[in-house]
């Protein structure tokens, strides 16, 4: 191998002593300023975020031609926003955008757009969604290999994987068929590193790690990635900013706060026992022996996971009718330590991600976009529960960095949506 | 428009922009009329190619162009040299596009699409991609297509190499091309390219490389990323091997059906089998899968026809396991027997990466039995092991005896070339270790001190079954003590690695053992024997392991240690009697490896934190509780809150339990014990009727 010798300081390690030193800056002003002002600069400005949310609704610049394959998308940032900080868009505003949408529908089954946007806005949109067309669309994206594709004839990736069975697994119509093979698929992206990466070969990345660990949860063969690992990948890419980067030596970025801290909150889940649904009620209602080895099938499909979300401990509820009251599962409010800085997330997500005219953006020096709105959003909202088991009670207020009325709506972690906008879509699709 | 400065706007921009959005949206009106009539006519095409233009991301539009262009390659005057130009269009308007957005999903994938018609010249491709990945040295969508046009030119891997090579000297902190360069070795090696035969070759080229980036900047962390990769290839042997057994090779072992009986053996081997049977343990340095009647080989003069039933030890119910176990039943007659076992010699016992057990072996011992008809209900009653200092007696090893261990070569390896093959590992550690003493002796670093204490651990157990000695196990302890002090946020994992090599430590020899070897003694327990008991109390470990050297032992005392997890302890199977006691075990699930231990019958939990919390954040590790069935048995409704506890304890047959001191130990919870555990006889020190 030849001696080349390396220049002492990298493009890297400069970009990234800039980054530390814009964020310290904010930090160190936060820390010499009196305890009313830091107050004031941790609120989150909701009325402005609102406001800035809603003009998107209304009308985008002109500057956003680039988006404008994406419009489902930016309906999606903007009212998953607006629905994290428990606001309302103007009745209009919302037909307007949820006819937009179901004009977005193509007669062959699949929507113009990420399905993503689908969950959101699902109790609404009911009449104009033709499930059995959706289906036979997402099952002609599937690819012998596992893994999805965007579109017809487009990209196959970990993406394509999570929004397919994501969207399959919220309207209920995920079957063996569609599960098939999906799993190893993703398994083949899980690299050495620990995290997920797009495609074979390719390189673990924040948000295909999400999207990938969500996959594997929804069909339900979560076991078989190597989590030690994955945990490991993850917990190492929050940086001394407090913010998460989306992949290793890069640059911190806002939008990582949901796709990394999302990833803990999926962890998380996947551990409390509460997850448990198999065990018979004993009192007629026996779920029957169905749920506790069937892997991936139809019916079974993570479900212990999502239901638990969805119904807030419905077992317990149960318990109590009997008049037996729990030890182990009494404690609903105990306080857990979350695996990630998630004080330290908030202040990064607040302080150096907050634009304090309303929007939220990557990183200090870069502009607002809804896209960063959303995703910064959502990761305060995951970060606000994550001393939490029940997402039913409220969080202490330690857990909340800055005033109590930074609270956020809580999220369903596995499609994020406002848990109860999920809910409501559940009961739709599911018939009860 | 992800991680793209925008700048804000000036109101003739912003009129500028607002005729471009008027533009665009005639152009898409114009355009969706074209696409829904199936127009491809030389003016329609141009316009889409406009539409990209601006807006890359519009995919429909990247599909019109796909259906446009089969559209002219099946005219039926289509000859080379239009597919040529039809092509080439393609690409200009891709790469026009990528101008745009380099990041655009839609581009990038029609660019391959182009390509695999298979009419393009993929040689300026190579071009393009210097071009954009200088502009973005870590964009994804260009590395994944970088790895798709080498693949499909047939560039050789070895170019490749030479790239990513390039890449880093120009930024180290390129983890893109590190990982790259990890992805494109490791095919090498497993193709068995030319020069990349062997890791002995390649990986100290490797190495000699990373110090160049590392000793250059010690801060930037790809370099460090990469290292551990390394370090990961140097000690990992890629097939799957057998390191310890119970009965290990060579080894007596007696069986006797009474505890009061073993007086005159060794205590180390002499095992209890009231349940007519005792189990083999193989222990593999990696999990494996294929364990089975038809792998493993097993020749004696009892038990003839009975073919035995290899099960995987793991929490998670997979058919995987590092650890595997049967149950041989004890021959019937007095009479001495040998018994072989040998393990591999057919080909189905593989990794989960797909790596085969390629190095048979047979260990073989004996079996003596000594059956005693016993009074069941008298001895059980009286059974009551108090896990009191006093009732602990230093053991005096008689002169003949010896612990059980199986040293790695006592194994029969029949292919002897692994020692030989393992000597470029241990001098590949032996040169990193001396070259991070020297960065260390320039500038204190953690990671640096990380790295030692990882590399001489990784040497100490490499040439352990050689040295039989760890060597630098207290430098490393040392390593560990410090980065505990220098970098209190990760100080959690600096302690379990500490417990680790603690452990490592003290179980490395038989003399080290033997000195926590105590001999049970209490005044009453006449019944139980006088075992020996393994006492690795009052070490504050965080975490164990090393559980390959403890296969013998049947009576274990952890307590008063700060563990909060148990895992691995399932792979002691002849466990009898087991202390938790005073740790920091938060959770019932937490003790799930137990479940897999059918000789245990003394457990003391008590003063841990179980209840404290009702989830536990330290099973990450474990198994999801979304896989425990339950079985139907549970009807009584008043269990169905205590689930856990049912899941838990429903298989144990304990005789004795201690739970006092946990939050969860009330009253109630432990009259629900009783009911789940018919055989327990005493709970918390009280005898149950």
């Amino acid at each position: 191998m030849e001696m080349e010798s390396f220049s002492s300081l990298t493009v890297t390690e400069r970009d990234q002593i800039l980054v530390e030193q814009q964020v310290f800056n904010i930090f160190k002003t936060f820390y010499n300023i009196p305890p009313s002002s830091q107050s004031f600069m941790l609120e989150l400005q909701r009325e402005n975020h609102v406001e800035y949310l809603t003009n998107g609704l209304k009308q985008l610049g002109p500057s956003f031609c680039v988006l404008d394959a994406n419009r489902p998308w930016i309906c999606y940032w903007i009212l998953h926003s607006i629905a994290l900080m428990d606001e309302f868009v103007d009745p209009e505003l919302e037909d307007n955008t949820i006819d937009f949408l179901s004009r977005c529908q193509d007669p062959n089954g699949g929507y113009g757009g990420g399905p993503g946007q689908m969950p959101h806005l699902a109790t609404t949109m009911l009449q104009s969604i033709h499930l059995e067309k959706l289906y036979s669309f997402i099952r002609q994206m599937k690819y012998a290999s596992g893994g999805f594709r965007m579109h017809d004839a487009g990209e196959i990736d970990v993406r394509a994987c999570y929004t397919a069975i994501s969207v399959a697994s919220l309207l209920n119509i995920l079957d063996d068929e569609l599960v098939q093979n999906v799993g190893n698929y993703i398994l083949s992206c899980q690299t050495y590193e620990g995290g997920i990466s797009g495609e074979p070969g390719s390189e673990a990345h924040g948000g295909y790690t999400f999207c990938g660990l969500a996959t594997m949860i929804l069909i339900n063969e979560v076991k078989r990635l190597d989590l030690s690992s994955l945990i490991d990948w993850v917990v190492f890419r929050q940086g001394v900013e407090g913010g998460f980067q989306g992949r290793t030596n890069k640059l911190v970025d806002g939008c990582y706060s949901f796709w990394q801290g999302g990833i803990f909150a999926l962890l998380k889940r996947l551990n409390s026992t509460r997850g448990e649904k198999s065990i018979p009620l004993g009192d007629g209602e026996d779920s029957g022996p169905d749920s506790s080895e069937t892997t991936a099938s139809s019916d079974a499909t993570g479900k212990g996971l999502i239901e638990d979300l969805s119904q807030g401990g419905s077992h317990i509820e149960k318990g109590d009718q009997h008049d037996t009251s729990s030890r182990v599962n009494s404690k609903r409010h105990a306080k857990v330590k979350p695996l990630f800085n998630s004080l330290a997330l908030q202040q990064y997500i607040l302080l150096c991600s907050q634009d304090l005219n309303g929007g939220l953006r990557d990183k200090p020096g870069k502009s607002r976009d809804h896209y960063h709105t959303c995703y910064c959003l959502s990761g305060l909202s995951v970060c606000q529960r994550s001393w939490l088991e029940d997402d039913d009670s409220p969080p202490l207020p330690c857990a909340v960095l800055g005033p109590y009325s930074n609270l956020l709506e809580p999220i369903h972690p596995l499609y994020n949506v406002v848990l109860d906008r999920y809910r409501e879509a559940h009961e739709f699709f599911t018939g009860s | 428009m992800h991680g793209r400065p925008r700048k804000a706007s000036k109101p003739e921009d912003e009129a500028a922009s607002t005729t471009k959005a008027q533009k665009l949206r005639a152009l898409q009106t114009q355009f969706f009329s074209f696409h829904h009539s199936k127009i491809y006519t030389k003016e329609a095409v141009e316009l889409s190619a406009k539409l990209l233009e601006i807006n890359p991301e519009s995919y429909t539009a990247w599909n019109y162009r796909k259906l446009a262009v089969e559209h002219y390659l099946s005219q039926p005057d289509c000859n080379p040299e239009t597919v040529k130009s039809v092509l080439d269009d393609e690409l200009r308007v891709v790469e026009s596009a990528l101008r745009q957005n380099f990041k655009s999903y839609g581009a990038w994938h029609h660019r391959k699409w182009v390509l695999s018609k298979g009419h393009s010249s993929v040689d300026l491709e190579l071009r393009l991609l210097d071009k954009f990945q200088k502009a973005d040295s870590r964009n994804f969508h260009a590395w994944n297509y970088r790895r798709f046009v080498a693949e499909l030119m047939n560039r050789s891997e070895k170019d490749e190499l030479k790239y990513t090579e390039d890449m880093i000297y120009t930024n180290f902190s390129n983890y893109s091309a590190w990982h790259n360069r990890s992805v494109l070795l490791s095919s090498l090696l497993e193709k068995k390219a030319e020069g990349f035969l062997s890791k002995e070759n390649l990986l100290p080229e490797e190495y000699e490389f990373i110090h160049q980036a590392i000793f250059t900047d010690p801060d930037d962390q790809s370099g460090w990323f990469y290292h551990l990769w390394l370090l990961d290839q140097t000690v990992t042997t890629d097939h799957p091997l057998l390191v310890s057994t119970w009965p290990a090779h060579g080894s007596d072992v007696f069986l006797v059906g009474d505890r009061c009986q073993n007086g005159s053996f060794s205590p180390f081997t002499t095992v209890l089998s009231d349940s007519g049977s005792f189990p083999i343990v193989l222990y593999f340095n990696q999990p494996v899968k294929g364990v089975s009647s038809s792998t493993v080989i097993i020749e004696c003069g009892f038990n003839k026809n009975e073919e035995l039933l290899w099960e995987p030890l793991s929490v998670s119910n997979s058919q995987t396991a590092q650890v595997w176990v049967a149950h041989l039943k004890c021959p019937t007659s007095e009479l001495d027997s040998s018994v072989e076992i040998s393990v591999g010699y057919s080909k189905e016992i593989v990794s989960p990466r797909g790596s085969q057990y390629s190095h048979p072996s047979t260990f073989s011992f004996k079996v003596h039995v000594q059956p005693v008809e016993r009074d069941s209900s008298r001895v059980s009653v009286a059974e009551n092991i108090l896990w009191r200092e006093e009732n602990f007696k230093v053991y005096r090893a008689q002169s003949e005896e010896s612990i059980p261990i199986p040293s790695f070569d006592q194994l029969c390896i029949k292919n002897g070339h692994e020692s030989t093959a393992s000597n470029w590992r241990t001098e590949a550690l032996a040169k990193e270790v001396e070259c991070f003493r020297e960065l260390l002796s320039l500038m204190d670093c953690k990671i640096g001190k990380l790295t030692l204490a990882r590399l001489l651990m990784a040497y100490d157990v490499m040439s352990f079954p050689f040295a039989n000695k760890l060597v630098h196990s207290e430098e490393v302890l040392e390593l560990y003590n410090d980065l505990m002090k220098l970098d209190p946020t990760h100080h959690r994992y600096y302690k379990d690695e500490h417990s680790l090599v603690l452990l490592r430590k003290m179980t490395s020899s038989e003399e080290s053992l033997l000195q926590h070897c105590f001999q049970y003694k209490d005044s009453v327990s006449s019944a139980i024997g006088n075992p020996i008991c393994l006492r690795l109390n009052n070490l504050s470990l965080s975490r164990i392991r090393a559980f390959e050297r403890l296969l013998w032992v049947q009576m274990l005392d952890l307590s008063h240690n700060e563990l909060e997890s148990i895992e691995g302890l399932e792979a002691m199977q002849l466990l009898y009697g087991l202390s938790l006691g005073n740790n920091k075990l938060r959770s019932l699930t937490a003790l799930e490896p137990l479940r897999k231990l059918k000789s245990l019958r003394v457990l003391d939990i008590s003063y841990n934190r179980i209840g404290d919390h009702s989830i536990d954040t330290t099973r990450y590790l474990c198994s999801s509780p979304l896989s425990h069935s339950v079985g139907s048995e549970l009807n009584d409704v008043a269990l169905i809150n205590y689930w856990e506890a049912f899941y838990m304890f429903k298989d144990l047959n304990l005789n004795q339990l201690d739970i006092v001191g946990n939050t969860i130990a009330d009253e109630k919870f432990k009259s629900v014990l009783v009911k789940i555990m018919p055989l327990l006889k005493r709970l918390d020190g009280e005898l149950l009727d």
